[in-house]
């Protein structure tokens, strides 16, 4: 009842009838009583008022009310103070939303420390080229070891590797090439993964719906079933509940759902979540260039990636202790030339944890660093609401002792203080949360860089929200209750006739403060600017890197009909068919294709010879000249704009025809040769350079200039061009790139609708232009480069705001003393330059300090830098001069001011 | 228990158990029941009524005084006057208790 009557109390006219209502009674007994009998009414009817009103509420809202009326009547400072603090707050937030959905966030399996992946390394692949399925892109060849390492092995390791006394299971998984799923009568291509019936359990991973896989679904001639990705099952089927038990089709055999992964789980194999997951005996039904004999018999054939699981208190190193001896046992046994047992694979155990864990550190680095940019932006975002704070307390430091001089206590005051800086930050703060929102949006964007089933997906993270947004309203807190305390402190007297004397020491403690924050602004912000030159430097040179072809309309689409059962020599056809379906689009000047686009991302290399020259630069690792591979289709060079010598190849390089190839100029060289063609190109049998068999051989038609193979930051290599349709075992997927007259994307829409009229159930996918393909291969380092300019850019907003506030500050403090000096005779330009001088200095001071920091900070981003050291004298040169030039004419506006004041009313200036 | 923080609200209470009265009767019947002994100051009263009022142990309306003016008059609530009995036995303890401290002998001091 009392609660609610002051509820009541707080609603405004019910307020005033209140209080109308307690006069008329004093009112009346003042009537009725002696005089003075009653004694001081106005203050009776005042404590009855307490009584029904919350008084730390109404102190409450009057400070606030105050407050905002303050806030109102100094806009500039109030929207510096907000909008550095909700930057601030909001970068911050985004990138530590992100940091922790990357790099915190524990994996979503059980006990990952024990899970561990399994390895080899050998000096080249002598043992498992003979029959290598799938090109992987696990395997990676190390110039210090000067070996190779791979992840993939004979499905018959699986049985070597699990040894029970320190393995609790061991499972396998393999990555499925692009898939064609049909669900609900639509077709889409989709990432799989191929499983072993343990691997789930074995993971340790958790169904959303359903069941996942079992031992019972990995056998010959089970039931086709298929797990889902929570992502994809909700995109189809609009929920994993609906999914289950549904039957799609995949590359037109029918499955049945039995179970949804969480969508936090990609797979161990980091990059893309797998849309779906599939028992590994299934793979005979879907695709296989390898019978399953081969592939479940065949102990040189190479193509599955094991992982297995630990037992309690086993380590890594036991683990390799009792397994490699094993797996060396099973590679002698398999090895059957004299050069195989001379390169046995060696096996390695890892940390699985840090397998799952790849993307994380993909992406670590990155993270890290914009870690630390955000913090810098924190700083000074908070050094400059400090400064402001500072300033505008000193401005007030009469008013203050104007409502200290008629009664107010110093409590009152300094809570009302508080009242304003806080709500300032919590404006920031609130802001923030906007800023914070759009920036995670804007980031993921930044990140995915338009690839399509990016698996990194940040939500707002309220707790580092929180943080942030404590961190500000503490600032508030700090840098307002320093100067509250010190501007409650004064002797009224003085501050209220504002004499200048007395309080020379005060203001040399208020203003040698307000100039360190700025020169610590300058430092970070030079920090920042250097790192924002840094990476737009190597941009810049990321960009103009020579692809070697032309790299402008171009549109790339890939299509994988062998999920659909096209093969040999009905692909070939397939593919032809759409090239010249594709050519006679409007705006479509020349069509070719290639199984991967440039740069290929990755790939083999394989030894090469020209029968007849000598080598006359045998690599250094001893293992002949070699060459990476590329099967292209007609026309391909005349369509990237790759200028040849010789002839492309056409049409009629087909099956049956002469064998015929295209090599680059690095190969040329490689032999000595100015022109090859006409030569005959070998493919040798063997890695080691003293192998001479022969395994196939081509005749030379044309020599190319050298593009970007493999990736855009490799070196030249040399690199043998083949006819796609003359290719023995035709590839199943094809790139098609579309040179066109306009926008390469213009051409989208018809080049999907001519594929679906060839055949509706193949699906179209990785559309895009072949400068979208070049820049996803640099996408880390766009990233970076946009991120870092953008925080550059922010804090040097912030710091010339701080610059400027103090300067203004400074000058307006210093009014009387400019209006003295001129009426001194003392010219306008002294005035200026004595008022810029203070701002040289302290940007000179910063700088000084800056650089050597900017220096020492680069050098930790050696690694994500191209083509420039880290102590790049134009970068650091360029932050100097744009933070030396910003600072300037953040000064130069109050200084201007300064020299224009009339000596008349500045001396008169109170 | 806080026998003294809301002495004033019994002393009110128990003069208003007699009948309604306004304020500045209030503050009068306390003097003369007091036999002057008690001059509660008007400043302190008046916001002890509010309190009262609003915690509903008594309500007021306007009426007419005996001098035909009009004024507000303070009625006790049943609550009030149960709150009053409560008041009353708690302050009886309470003072009980404090005489039996000050009458009581001084044992053997050595």
């Amino acid at each position: 009842m009392s609660f609610l009557r002051k509820l009541k109390y707080l609603v405004p006219w019910v307020r005033r009838a209140e209080d109308r209502d307690i006069q008329d009674e004093l009112a009346a007994l003042q009537a009725i009583a002696g005089p003075r009998e009653l004694g001081n009414l106005t203050l009776a009817a005042e404590d009855a008022r307490g009584v029904l009103s919350w008084l730390w509420f109404e102190r409450l809202v009057q400070d606030l009310r105050y407050a905002v009326r303050s806030m109102l009547h100094h806009k500039s400072f109030t929207a510096l103070v907000v909008a550095s603090l909700a930057l601030g707050i909001g970068a911050n937030t985004a990138i530590f939303s992100f940091m922790d959905s990357i790099l915190l966030r524990p994996l979503p399996v059980r006990d990952p420390q024990s899970l561990v992946i399994m390895k080899w390394r050998a000096k080249s692949y002598t043992l498992a080229t003979s029959g290598m399925m799938w090109s992987t892109d696990g395997s990676s060849f190390d110039e210090a070891t000067n070996s190779t390492t791979s992840t993939i092995f004979p499905f018959a390791a699986v049985d070597v590797l699990n040894d029970s006394s320190v393995v609790s299971s061991v499972f396998s998984y393999f990555s499925a090439s692009r898939l064609g799923l049909t669900a609900l009568d639509q077709t889409e291509s989709v990432k799989g993964l191929y499983v072993s019936g343990n691997y789930f359990d074995g993971i340790g991973v958790r169904p959303v719906a359903g069941r996942l896989i079992q031992v019972a679904d990995d056998a010959v001639g089970s039931a086709s079933v298929a797990v889902l990705s929570q992502r994809f099952s909700q995109r189809r089927f609009g929920g994993a509940d609906a999914a289950i038990g549904q039957t799609v089709r995949i590359n037109d055999k029918p499955f049945v759902v039995v179970g949804v992964a969480p969508s936090t789980f990609f797979g161990a194999e980091p990059g893309a979540i797998p849309d779906v997951f599939i028992p590994q005996r299934a793979d005979s039904l879907l695709e296989s260039p390898v019978s399953a004999a081969r592939r479940y018999g065949d102990e040189h054939l190479y193509w599955l990636e094991i992982m297995a699981r630990l037992k309690p208190g086993v380590t890594v190193a036991q683990a390799r202790a009792t397994l490699a001896p094993r797996f060396q046992q099973f590679a002698v046994r398999s090895a059957t030339t004299e050069e195989q047992k001379q390169d046995l694979p060696q096996l390695t155990v890892e940390a699985g944890a840090t397998g799952l864990d790849s993307l994380r550190r993909k992406y670590a680095e990155p993270i890290y660093i914009l870690m630390a940019m955000v913090g810098l932006i924190l700083v000074i975002a908070c050094s400059n609401v400090a400064n402001l704070l500072l300033s505008r307390a000193s401005a007030r430091r009469r008013e203050i002792a104007v409502r200290l001089s008629i009664g107010a206590g110093r409590a009152r005051v300094i809570r009302q203080l508080l009242t304003e800086s806080v709500l300032l930050s919590a404006i920031g703060g609130a802001l923030g949360i906007g800023v914070a929102w759009w920036g995670i949006r804007v980031l993921t964007d930044l990140l995915s860089n338009g690839r399509e089933n990016f698996t990194l997906h940040a939500e707002l993270n309220w707790t580092v929200l929180l943080v942030t947004f404590v961190l500000s309203v503490l600032t508030g807190l700090v840098f307002g209750l320093a100067p509250a305390l010190q501007a409650t402190r004064v002797d009224i007297a003085p501050a209220l006739k504002d004499v200048r004397a007395n309080d020379a020491t005060r203001r040399r403690f208020g203003v040698s403060l307000s100039s360190s924050l700025v020169v610590a602004q300058v430092v970070f912000s030079l920090v920042l600017l250097v790192g924002a030159g840094l990476f737009g430097r190597t941009l810049a040179k990321l960009h103009s890197i020579q692809v070697g072809f032309d790299r402008e309309n171009i549109l790339l689409f890939t299509i994988r009909p062998s999920a659909v059962g096209y093969q040999g020599a009905a692909l070939i056809e397939l593919f032809e068919r759409v090239r010249q379906d594709i050519s006679r689009l409007p705006g479509a000047v020349n069509v070719t294709m290639s199984t991967s686009p440039l740069p290929m991302g990755g790939g083999t290399l394989a030894p090469v010879d020209i029968i007849g020259v000598k080598a006359v630069a045998p690599s250094a690792d001893g293992r002949g000249p070699n060459a990476a591979l590329a099967s292209v289709g007609p026309d391909f060079f005349k369509t990237m704009g790759i200028p040849i010598v010789g002839r492309d190849f056409n049409d009629r390089d087909v099956a049956g025809a002469p064998r015929v190839a295209v090599v680059n100029r690095g190969l040329a060289r490689l032999f000595g040769i100015e022109n090859p063609v006409g030569q005959t190109l070998a493919m040798r049998a063997g890695r080691a350079a003293s192998t001479t068999a022969v395994k196939d051989q081509f005749a030379i038609v044309g020599v190319v200039d050298d593009t970007v193979v493999f990736r855009l930051k490799d070196p030249p290599r040399s690199m043998v061009f083949f006819p796609s349709m003359q290719a023995e075992r035709p590839s199943g997927g094809m790139v098609f790139e579309t040179r066109t007259a306009g926008n390469p994307m213009d051409l989208a829409p018809a080049a999907r609708e001519t594929v679906r009229r060839i055949d509706s159930r193949i699906a179209v996918f990785d559309v895009k232009s072949q400068t979208a393909h070049i820049d996803q291969a640099i996408s880390s380092e766009i990233t970076l480069a946009r991120l870092c300019s953008l925080f550059a850019a922010l804090a040097l907003v912030i710091a010339c705001v701080g610059l400027y506030g103090t300067v203004a500050f400074n000058v307006a403090r210093r009014t009387n003393e400019i209006g003295i000096r001129m009426t001194l005779g003392a010219a306008r330009g002294r005035i200026l330059w004595m008022v810029l001088r203070s701002v040289l200095v302290m940007a000179a001071v910063g700088l000084a300090i800056g650089i050597p920091l900017a220096l020492f900070a680069s050098r930790y981003v050696k690694t994500l830098l191209y083509g420039i050291e880290p102590n790049d004298p134009t970068a650091i040169a360029a932050g100097a001069g744009a933070l030396l030039v910003c600072g300037l004419v953040a000064g130069f506006i109050p200084a201007r001011r300064a020299s224009r004041i009339d000596p008349m009313v500045a001396v008169r200036w109170e | 228990m806080q026998p003294l923080h809301g002495l004033l609200e019994m002393l009110v209470l128990r003069t208003l158990l007699f009948g309604p009265l306004h304020g500045y009767g209030v503050a009068k019947a306390i003097r003369s029941s007091s036999t002057e002994a008690l001059d509660i100051e008007f400043g302190s009263l008046y916001p002890a009524l509010k309190r009262l009022e609003l915690k509903g142990w008594i309500v007021s309306k306007w009426e007419m005084s005996e001098f035909n003016r009009r004024a507000k008059y303070y009625r006790l609530t049943p609550a009030g006057r149960k709150r009053l009995q409560q008041e009353h036995a708690e302050w009886n303890d309470f003072a009980s208790a404090v005489s039996r401290i000050m009458s009581a002998k001084p044992e053997t001091q050595s």
